[in-house]
């Protein structure tokens, strides 16, 4: 028996030790912070262009189905779906950083946010179409009967329902987003999971590096998980059912 | 009409836009001419090596170190101008130069280094081994053999290491971790073969040792924790003898040395 305590004795005595390697040791849980800033930056901004694209999209998807205007731009938005939805979001990143921003001397972390924002829209596009389109066309029907254009009824009738619908899909989309961004680290940003990546390079050591960017991951996602939880019941009040 | 009209010169004057920004070659003026105006600068470097190792000492003068997944990322970066110069071992960077005419070395190298096998702290018995097959192998030449097969104009291409025919290998496999991304000690060749000095090199010590050489790439950083973890027997990859490396694995003993060099483009 005092021998088993004494083994876990050490275990623990040895994990001490390696925590103080890993993330004491010339600062080095600042690779963590400094990684997990950027990680936030890159999701809050690509979030953001995500949501204009995406919406921008989804209204023209759902006009052109809903009334056969804007043919072209449906085209447009068509290949553009199915070229971003159709490609790893890594391949994405990197004809972004040594393709289309060859010569450009450019920040990292704008060209991590457009690639990320330009990935996330397709997907945000093709949430709020759906949304749109749960909305019933007695809905714009009774819009346009009233008088209403149809840019009206777009954005006073059906726009703030299908908001609602979409809301945790999309909020799904952007946990899945903040995830993403840990393939940063292919154009050398120095993000969450490149943080640990550094660490493990400094001290051979992949145990603790990477148990503690998982850990971080988790904790942002159940965060935002609890908020997207919250707001949900939030919406669903003003429900009648 | 009206509508395709305006759409039609509108993505006409995208492509233009995108052309030109392309087209413009806007790579700004080689800045780093000698060791001493690394502060300041963007350094490039491949994940976990010494040369990564040696810039973070630059970090404190406000230069800022990019560690890319693969020497070859940072060479590219450092064509397109958005770093400024990088830190690489001595004979893969003279490889980048050779098939980048607009790249160069500067002519300060670092300290001298020894590179070696990595072995698990535990497996004494197989490091015990590789080294009297490392003394075998520098004793009858074969070393300096394979590695002038690599390194040298003249040499290059005149000596292939082959197992002996109808050898026995009774004692299992030799696994060992590479990074195939470092010409001329480890990289694919056209067939998608690792080939190169370590690679050569480990053969002919799982040949004198009578096991089955195989070999598994991954990134840099990786290797010694698959050493460590017994992932893999042996790291092989142009990997220098460090301090802070020997707190979590052993080193043979030193095949050869070599040196960190730093490339910067021409103009």
């Amino acid at each position: 028996m005092a021998e088993f305590f004494q083994s876990i004795g050490n275990w623990f005595n040895g994990l001490k030790a390696d925590f103080v390697l890993n993330f004491i040791k010339d600062n080095r849980w600042r690779y963590l912070t400094d990684g997990l800033m950027n990680t936030l930056k890159i999701t809050v901004f690509a979030a953001l262009l995500g949501i204009v694209l995406g919406f921008i999209v989804a209204i023209i998807r759902s006009t052109y189905e809903q009334t056969g205007r804007l043919k072209i731009l449906n085209a447009i938005c068509r290949v553009y779906l199915t070229v971003i939805r159709g490609t790893p979001a890594v391949i994405q990143l990197m004809i972004t950083y040594y393709v289309i921003f060859a010569s450009v001397d450019i920040s990292k972390l704008l060209v991590a946010i457009i690639a990320f924002g330009v990935n996330s829209g397709a997907y945000v596009a093709e949430i709020v179409r759906s949304g749109i389109m749960s909305v019933e066309k007695g809905q714009t029907e009774a819009g346009r009967s009233l008088g209403l254009s149809y840019t009206s009824t777009m954005a006073r009738i059906v726009m703030p329902q299908a908001f609602k619908n979409v809301l945790p899909a999309l909020a799904n989309e952007f946990i899945t987003l903040l995830k993403e961004t840990s393939i940063a680290g292919y154009i050398a940003l120095p993000d969450l999971a490149k943080g640990g990546d550094i660490i493990q390079s400094l001290t051979y050591e992949p145990f603790l590096p990477l148990l503690a960017v998982a850990a971080i991951y988790l904790v942002i996602v159940m965060l935002l998980t609890y908020l997207v939880g919250k707001l949900e019941r939030r919406l669903r009040k003003s429900d009648r059912r | 009409m009206k509508r395709t009209v305006k759409l039609l010169a509108l993505l006409f004057a995208a492509a233009i836009l995108c052309t030109t920004l392309c087209a413009c070659n806007s790579v700004p003026a080689n800045k780093v001419f000698s060791i001493d105006d690394l502060p300041g600068k963007k350094i490039g470097t491949q994940l976990g090596t010494t040369g990564w190792t040696f810039a973070l000492d630059y970090e404190e003068e406000g230069s800022v170190i990019e560690g890319y997944k693969k020497g070859a990322d940072a060479v590219l970066a450092l064509k397109q101008g958005k770093i400024d110069c990088v830190i690489i071992d001595a004979e893969p960077a003279k490889k980048f130069v050779e098939k980048n005419d607009d790249l160069k070395i500067l002519d300060d190298p670092f300290a001298i280094e020894e590179y070696a096998i990595a072995v698990a702290k535990e497996n004494t018995e197989l490091l015990a081994n590789i080294n009297a097959a490392i003394a075998q192998l520098k004793e009858n030449g074969t070393i300096d053999k394979i590695i002038s097969n690599y390194i040298g104009d003249e040499t290059q291409g005149t000596y292939q290491y082959t197992s002996p025919e109808g050898l026995e290998r009774p004692n299992g496999t030799l696994k060992m971790a590479t990074n195939a991304e470092f010409e001329p000690y480890e990289y694919y060749d056209a067939d998608q073969n690792i080939i190169g000095i370590d690679v050569d090199l480990a053969q002919a010590i799982a040949d004198i040792l009578g096991m089955e050489l195989v070999v598994e790439s991954m990134d840099f950083n990786a290797i010694i924790g698959a050493v460590q973890s017994g992932k893999a027997d042996i790291g092989v990859a142009g990997m220098t003898v460090r301090p802070d490396r020997l707190e979590n694995v052993n080193f043979s003993d030193s095949y050869t040395t070599s040196t960190q060099v730093i490339i910067v483009r021409k103009k």
